[in-house]
């Protein structure tokens, strides 16, 4: 079910469409050749072989609409019926493939002959959809409970001191609030703090351990911003901002992303392009990583060899497009040097979980959501894996889901858990 | 005179250089209306090097994939695409740089020549690229996703580079085939015509991708390479 408010969305999306081309996204779609290759890579298109699902059939309309605005080529062929123009029909037909089949993780720019970066391209027809305002009902009450709760899961600022309270209380840990001064602010996402707090936990032991200056924040307590699944660059602002003014206001050297792939992707890989950024942004599989190789934790090595086979899960926006691939599998092979087996397909060619672009929050998502899990199980039966590691909890949530839907006996596990079990008491 | 030869000169002289004239402006033309839409700069820190970033994606996207594309995961679902395609633009290019007839050409239009390969290697690779540029036809045809697509340019874009290659296939081999019907000068002019077809086609098309490629593969790779990651 999409929400029709606007009344002419295919205005409003070519607006929008003709407003994002710059040269950049011209010459990437003056690129493409029509091969067809990235429908390959695309997990949505290799579970369901339906080819609306190509991911270069995603940015159609936006290919549309540049060429029919700004060439020769796209106007003479519009004027001859040789091509389609974009309807409010095309805006609801392409609204809910590009909202509930696409997890904006950006594998098909690594396949793609040319090189097209198809994500974000495909995110630029988000964009154009939150203009047209042909958005999932899910992803719109989501965005609302965001910008008025201040949590797209609707976790309000009182139950959000409890339930930290509640916590630190829970596993006996330090968890430091609103420390000014502190040299790192840790912004966790809501799906940490109410479906896997030992999350939370575990993060706050790491950082205890290695005597780091650490704080959450309350004004800045979550990371997650539904507005950029939504595709709506105001509200992307505004739930930034509310991060950034915390990190300035506490005046942090940086700010850490815990277990959240697309907002660490927008804050470390966009924002800059957006606003002045008050502090250096990182991944928390990088602290990690760092404070080991610095010595300032101890890790029991071999510390999860025993229990079969456990492998790992890139996240799109963690580690194809955040960059940290090697700080994990530093990580696991310390910790399970002889247990560690990767999938098939990884690092940057990693198929994406497909929960993430907030195709989980949208309920009618669902079927289409555990069908491309089947190749996630499918790829961990491969390697006969008991346990998967990952870094990111929307990763995470759609394991745990889906495993438990298929019923598999394979265990999703976060990193900075098994870090912290494994740590070395000083 | 007679009237195929006045057509042939007519071909392979003013037309030609006519139809080279529409492809150069038309190029220019769209390469400057794509670089007037205006660049964003890039503010973000870097975690790798850019540079190498876009090193390694040339070398991959030049010299390893084209070769060996099953280095590649997502070969197995685009086996015919990769080969024929790989198989296609190898041909191509080995007849139109290192053909002798070609390389003529390209002497009288730049001023200085080149070696070139023996006329059974580029008369194999110029079949192959034929066989390949059918197998591309036949899989566009086949498979859905190449079907959805497909517009009415992406059939003729086929059409329009397939035309320029069989009948420069069919000139070399016109004493072989022993084409009675189809006099030498009647195919010349043929290969010209669909040349000259071609060359005014190119910037209003899709074939254009070779000029936009190194904008596209430049970002790809200044992409991963800020990111550290393989392009
Ligand atoms: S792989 Fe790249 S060039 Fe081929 S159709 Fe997809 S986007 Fe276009
Ligand atoms: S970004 Fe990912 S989900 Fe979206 S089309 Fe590309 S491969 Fe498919």
């Amino acid at each position: 079910m999409t929400t029709t408010i606007a009344p002419a969305p295919a205005r409003a999306a070519i607006d929008s469409f003709i407003h994002t081309t710059g040269s950049w996204v011209a010459s990437q779609l003056d690129a493409c050749t029509r091969c067809g290759i990235c429908a390959e890579a695309c997990h949505f298109y290799e579970a369901t072989g339906n080819p609306e699902f190509a991911p270069v059939w995603k940015v159609e309309l936006l290919r549309r609409a540049y060429e029919q605005r700004f060439t020769l080529t796209g106007r003479a062929k519009l004027m001859l019926g040789l091509d389609k123009p974009v309807t409010d029909e095309d805006i609801s037909h392409w609204s809910p493939i590009v909202y509930e089949a696409c997890t904006l993780c950006n594998k098909c720019a690594m396949v793609c002959p040319m090189g097209i970066q198809l994500g974000p391209l495909i995110h630029d027809v988000r964009e154009a959809m939150a203009e047209a305002e042909i958005i999932p009902a899910d992803l719109v009450e989501a965005v609302r409970k965001q910008e008025e709760i201040g949590s797209p899961l609707g976790v309000t600022d009182d139950a959000w001191v409890d339930r930290i309270e509640w916590i630190a209380d829970e596993w006996e840990v330090e968890i430091p609030i609103d420390v000014k001064g502190s040299d790192t602010m840790v912004a966790f996402t809501s799906i940490e703090l109410m479906k896997f707090p030992e999350n939370i936990v575990a993060i706050a032991k790491i950082l205890n351990a290695a005597g780091e200056k650490w704080t959450i924040s309350t004004p800045g307590r979550e990371v997650v911003n539904f507005g950029v699944f939504e595709g709506n660059p105001d509200r992307v602002k505004l739930f930034m901002a509310r991060l950034l003014d915390s990190a300035k206001e506490l005046g942090v050297k940086r700010l850490v992303v815990t277990e959240c792939g697309h907002a660490y992707d927008l804050l470390r890989w966009t924002a800059p392009n957006m606003v002045e950024m008050p502090c250096e942004v990182t991944h928390i599989v990088a602290v990690i990583d760092e404070l080991i190789k610095a010595k300032r934790i101890t890790l029991r090595p071999g510390a999860f060899d025993e229990g079969g086979t456990i492998t790992f899960h890139d996240a799109c926006k963690i580690q194809r497009r955040g960059g940290h691939i090697e700080e994990p599998r530093n990580i696991l092979k310390l910790l399970a040097p002889t247990s560690f087996k990767e999938l098939d397909r990884c690092r940057e060619e990693s198929v994406c979980c497909g929960g993430g672009g907030g195709v989980i929050a949208i309920k009618e998502a669902d079927p289409l959501r555990y069908k491309v899990f089947e190749l996630k199980i499918r790829q961990m039966e491969e390697v006969g894996a008991t346990r998967v590691a990952m870094t990111c909890a929307n990763c995470r949530l759609q394991f745990t889901e889906s495993l438990q839907h298929f019923g598999s006996p394979v265990k999703a596990v976060g990193l900075s858990h098994l870090v912290a079990e494994a740590l070395v008491e000083e | 005179m007679g009237s195929t030869d006045a057509t042939l000169v007519f071909a392979r002289g003013p037309l030609f250089y006519t139809a080279l004239m529409i492809f150069i402006v038309g190029m220019a033309y769209r390469l400057v209306s794509v670089l007037l839409l205006g660049w964003k700069r890039d503010r973000v820190p870097n975690k790798g090097s850019k540079l190498r970033g876009v090193a390694v994606t040339y070398a991959k996207g030049l010299l390893i994939f084209p070769f060996i594309p099953w280095v590649k995961k997502t070969f197995r679902g685009n086996q015919t695409t990769y080969l024929a395609g790989g198989m296609f633009h190898f041909g191509l290019f080995v007849v139109i740089f290192l053909g002798t007839a070609h390389m003529l050409v390209w002497k009288s239009l730049l001023g200085f020549g080149w070696p070139t390969l023996a006329l059974p290697i580029v008369d194999f690779l110029s079949a192959a690229a034929i066989v390949a540029m059918i197998a591309l036809f036949v899989n566009r045809l086949a498979n859905p996703v190449l079907r959805l697509i497909s517009g009415p340019s992406e059939w003729l874009n086929l059409l329009i580079v397939f035309l320029p290659m069989v009948t420069g296939y069919g000139l070399t081999h016109h004493r072989l085939l022993g084409i009675v019907a189809l006099p030498y000068e009647n195919l010349y002019i043929m290969h010209m015509m669909s040349i000259n077809l071609m060359l005014i086609w190119i910037p209003f098309s899709r074939i254009s991708h070779f000029m936009f490629y190194f904008f596209s593969r430049t970002y790809h790779g200044a992409q991963a390479g800020k990111r550290a990651v393989m392009p």
